[in-house]
């Protein structure tokens, strides 16, 4: 097969993967008990008529899908209802036109307030996911190098703590050293700063950002040491190393040349697989330090049933993880053109 | 190597710690609070969260102030009447008030608000709970607002004070559903400086306020998702202030210099109940979904005599809340005022009496395992006892509740249900035998008053299948007492009702629990019935220290 071939077929994959992640992200949250209309409102003094309006407002009052015997096997919706006017039909249409909908907590367009939280998200990540990994990398070819010295127990031992530290109790931590050192511990920038210069502005949040990334960079840099570390001792077993050694080169040219791009492999598949996953936000970070991330946003619609923001989360969640993937795999055929055969 | 890395951090924390802004010496009286939560919108008619009616306070005005003591008094009005029969009340708007903008605020802006409120009944407090008495509303060229009631009610001031008065010209133009309100227009002793959704509320201070303008120049909410956070940052001088902590918090923040902390009956006063279901089978709701699956021992007065008389409140005071609370008699809790009932004397912890109720009931242990049987020996009195996952504290009384009333021979079943879950078990399907729950209070006793009727039981307010006529008759009637020191007999009474039929044993009010530092602000209202020092009463007193 042709490296477009193979592409055309990933990518083919990738969509029909978010197609169904759209239909269950639908369903999903629909088979939970309860009510999204009264979620937020349990209260004595609360009129019928008013959670009535409250349903209609939300289209909460249509109902979810109207039948299909062959496809609704646990038999969900009613087969005398017109399926144009079903709460999925409309969910799907929104969506063709690029809707997400508005949160029934915060009456805001969904699309708006995923962005924002987003964006928050993937400052804080990006940025220690980047450090994680340099670092890691850094640490990892260090102890390879000197595998089975006492600079390499020692890297070892470090990381294996560091990625066995439970992430909230490693922020409770640091939340408490940087507070006591005038660090900022909540938030994303100081109240009112918006009317400073922008380099103000700029410093203000990488302050703001300093504990929770260095939280994030700890917690991921171990993982990617101690996997760069056994990969790269690996690979310096093979005989082709051997033969590098024998031809002269140096040790920075065996590393260079021959051996870090094979040792590369596991790393990739990693730190793809996390950055997917991490779109949903860092959860405890975020709620250790009140980060507005995606992963907090999350949690907040479960509690309150946000239907709308739960689909739109799950479908980013799930893009960004299929995204990932896919990158990771045009990574690998470039790292190791063996995998393109396959 | 760590180490090397250490200091690069270090040095990083050094320099971005550099780049904060300097104090100078005529910088601007900044308040900073610091709290759990953040308001789900500004649009005060989609409103719900309590902490988004907390900077309507600040920012809009209304007909009437709610003070701390639970009384009110006329705000944008200079004077009130009403007419012989009760249902037409004017108002006399005050001359020269001003929105933010400098737009003059008049009688013609309160009765488009109060029309806007009627007329959507996709607002689920403002309409559907407020308005539920008004007929129609217009306003008059004398600067007067006509509000005319569909019948005479007791409690004017608590259906009008959280009816925020909305600038017209803003309001007229925008889709009151969809309309976010950002920019917040309003005329109260605070303007809408910025806001962050989940991360702050900035407001300025608008010093020419008619009644109350603040002495200090800007007030900032800022939000913490976490508790300990909080309490950090009040210590290390972050915040001035914060609205909430947890309670094992407090004794260590009461040692620190600089930091007071105060608790007390909080300003929505709120109630932790155990829930009997004691629904009848011939009165299940059934139109509505009821199934009524209680177990029949708990629709029995004595059981339930029995169960308040083995459980010990100030335990569970002492353990769950630290102290932090004052036991419980009804729905209405102390925080009420005049409200409450303070001559209801409470069952006494007495686990022998409890004994002694169940036999002479003919509850007996017939088997000898531990657990009385009903009187027909049919069914043994083992409940099953649920309560909302989200609570942090009720694992806790759960766990105790079992072992006392295991002393009496009751073993209970416990288990958390998602809220949303335990919603529909509860109300009015009844599918449940007990249940530990809670409710935040109107400053009017109404609302939580009407918990107990047989009308709540269909429509799924009443928790526990409770009927009583005589009860029933009285609700309504202090519907429409209009007499203050009759109607506060009516209420009273009906407390005692419903304390003599043991429809529930209430285990607390739990108190809240606030602080503030010392060295920044002085002037927090900390001595009177309530506490909330994030309300617009204690934000318009308080100055810098000097």
């Amino acid at each position: 097969m042709n490296r477009s071939r193979i592409l055309l077929n990933k990518a083919a994959w990738a969509i029909f993967t978010i197609l169904f992640v759209i239909l269950l992200n639908f369903f999903l949250f629909r088979v939970l008990p309860g009510d999204p209309a009264r979620a937020g409102v349990r209260d004595p003094r609360l009129k019928a008529e008013a959670v009535e309006a409250l349903r209609v407002r939300f289209g909460l009052d249509k109902p979810i899908i109207n039948c299909f015997d062959s496809l609704n096997p646990i038999q969900i919706g009613d087969c005398g209802v017109n399926p144009l006017d079903t709460q999925f039909f409309i969910y799907v249409r929104n969506l063709l036109q690029g809707e997400l909908g508005f949160s029934y907590h915060t009456n805001r367009p969904v699309a708006e307030v995923l962005a924002e939280r987003l964006w928050n998200t993937v400052l804080l990540i990006g940025v220690g996911q980047i450090l994680a990994i340099v670092l890691g990398m850094g640490f990892g070819i260090f102890a390879a190098w000197r595998a089975r010295t006492s600079i390499d127990y020692v890297a070892v031992g470090t990381s294996l703590l560091l990625w066995s530290l439970p992430t909230f109790w490693l922020g409770i931590l640091l939340l408490f050293w940087g507070s006591a050192n005038g660090l900022p511990i909540a938030g994303k920038a100081t109240p009112g700063m918006s009317s400073m210069p922008l380099l103000q502005q700029w410093g203000d949040i990488a302050r703001h950002m300093f504990l929770p990334t260095l939280t994030y960079t700890i917690v991921f840099m171990g993982e990617y040491t101690l996997i760069m570390r056994s990969s790269l001792i690996d690979v310096l077993s093979e005989d082709y190393i051997l033969t590098a050694k024998a031809k002269g080169l140096s040790a920075f040219q065996i590393l260079k040349d021959h051996a870090l791009k094979n040792a590369m492999l596991p790393l990739v598949t990693v730190i793809a697989i996390n950055l997917g996953f991490t779109v949903a936000g860092a959860i405890q970070i975020e709620s250790v330090f009140s980060w507005p991330g995606l992963g907090s946003a999350i949690f907040e619609a479960v509690v309150r049933r946000d239907y709308p923001i739960l689909q739109g989360a799950f479908l980013l969640i799930a893009v960004a993880v299929i995204l990932a993937n896919f990158l990771a795999d045009l990574t690998y055929s470039y790292l190791d053109p063996r995998v393109q055969a396959e | 190597m760590k180490r090397k890395f250490l200091y690069v951090f270090l040095l990083l924390a050094l320099i971005l710690s550099a780049c904060g802004v300097g104090q100078s010496a005529d910088a601007p009286a900044v308040v900073r609070i610091g709290w759990g939560a953040s308001p789900d919108t500004l649009n005060p008619g989609n409103a719900i969260l309590a902490v988004s009616y907390t900077i309507f306070e600040l920012v809009y005005d209304s007909m009437y102030d709610l003070n701390l003591d639970g009384t009110f008094t006329l705000s944008i009005a200079e004077s009130a009447e009403v007419s012989d029969d009760g249902t037409v009340w004017t108002f006399k708007i005050k001359d020269g008030l001003k929105w933010h903008d400098g737009q003059p605020l008049t009688a013609e802006d309160v009765a488009f608000t109060y029309n806007l409120y009627l007329n959507t009944p996709e607002y689920p407090y403002l309409n559907g709970y407020y308005t539920t008495y008004f007929d129609s509303i217009e306003s008059t060229a004398n600067n007067e607002v006509v509000l005319t009631l569909t019948e005479a009610i007791p409690n004017i001031e608590s259906q009008l004070v959280f009816l925020y008065i909305l600038p017209k010209h803003v309001w007229e133009n925008v889709d009151k559903l969809e309309y976010e309100n950002f920019e917040m227009m309003g005329s109260g002793p605070f303007k809408m400086a910025e806001y962050v959704q989940n991360e702050f509320v900035r407001l300025t201070a608008n010093k020419e306020h008619f009644a109350t303008p603040p002495k200090v120049d800007e007030v900032i909410f800022q939000t913490f998702d976490n508790q300990d956070a909080l309490v950090q940052a009040i210590k290390t001088g972050q915040v001035d202030m914060i609205t909430e902590m947890s309670n094992t918090a407090v004794a260590n923040l009461k040692a620190e210099a600089n930091v007071e902390v105060i608790s007390g009956a909080p300003f929505s006063p709120g109630v932790t109940d155990i829930i009997f279901n004691q629904m009848l089978p011939e009165n299940c709701p059934v139109d509505e979904g009821g199934l009524c699956t209680g177990h029949p021992a708990l629709q029995d007065r004595n059981v339930r005599l029995a169960i308040a008389h083995a459980t010990n409140k100030q335990q569970l005071i002492d353990v769950i809340l630290l102290g932090l609370g004052t036991p419980g008699l009804t729905l209405i809790p102390d925080g009420l005022g005049v409200w409450y009932n303070d001559s209801l004397v409470d069952y006494e912890f007495d686990v022998a009496k409890a004994n002694q109720i169940l036999d002479d009931a003919g509850y007996a242990d017939t088997n000898g395992d531990g657990v009385r049987e009903t009187p027909d020996g049919s069914l043994p009195l083992t409940f099953r006892l649920n309560w909302p996952s989200d609570s942090i504290d009720t694992p806790r009384m759960a766990e105790l509740l079992t072992d006392m009333w295991k002393q009496i021979g009751i073993s209970l079943q416990p288990q958390a249900i998602d809220p949303d879950a335990l919603t529909a078990l509860c109300c009015p399907t009844f599918d449940f035998d007990i249940m530990i729950w809670g409710w935040v209070s109107d400053p009017d006793p109404s609302a939580l008053l009407y918990v107990y009727t047989t009308d709540a039981i269909p429509y799924g307010s009443s928790e526990t299948g409770y009927a009583n006529p005589r009860y029933d008759e009285l609700y309504n009637q202090q519907q429409v007492t209009l007499d203050f020191e009759a109607r506060k007999e009516i209420v009273w009474e009906m407390q005692k009702i419903v304390h003599d039929d043991v429809v529930y044993v209430i285990p607390y009010y739990a108190q809240s629990v606030q602080a503030y530092r010392t060295d920044r602000f002085t002037g927090w209202i900390t001595d009177q019935d309530k506490i909330e020092l994030s309300d617009v009463s204690s934000l318009v007193l308080i100055e810098p220290v000097k």
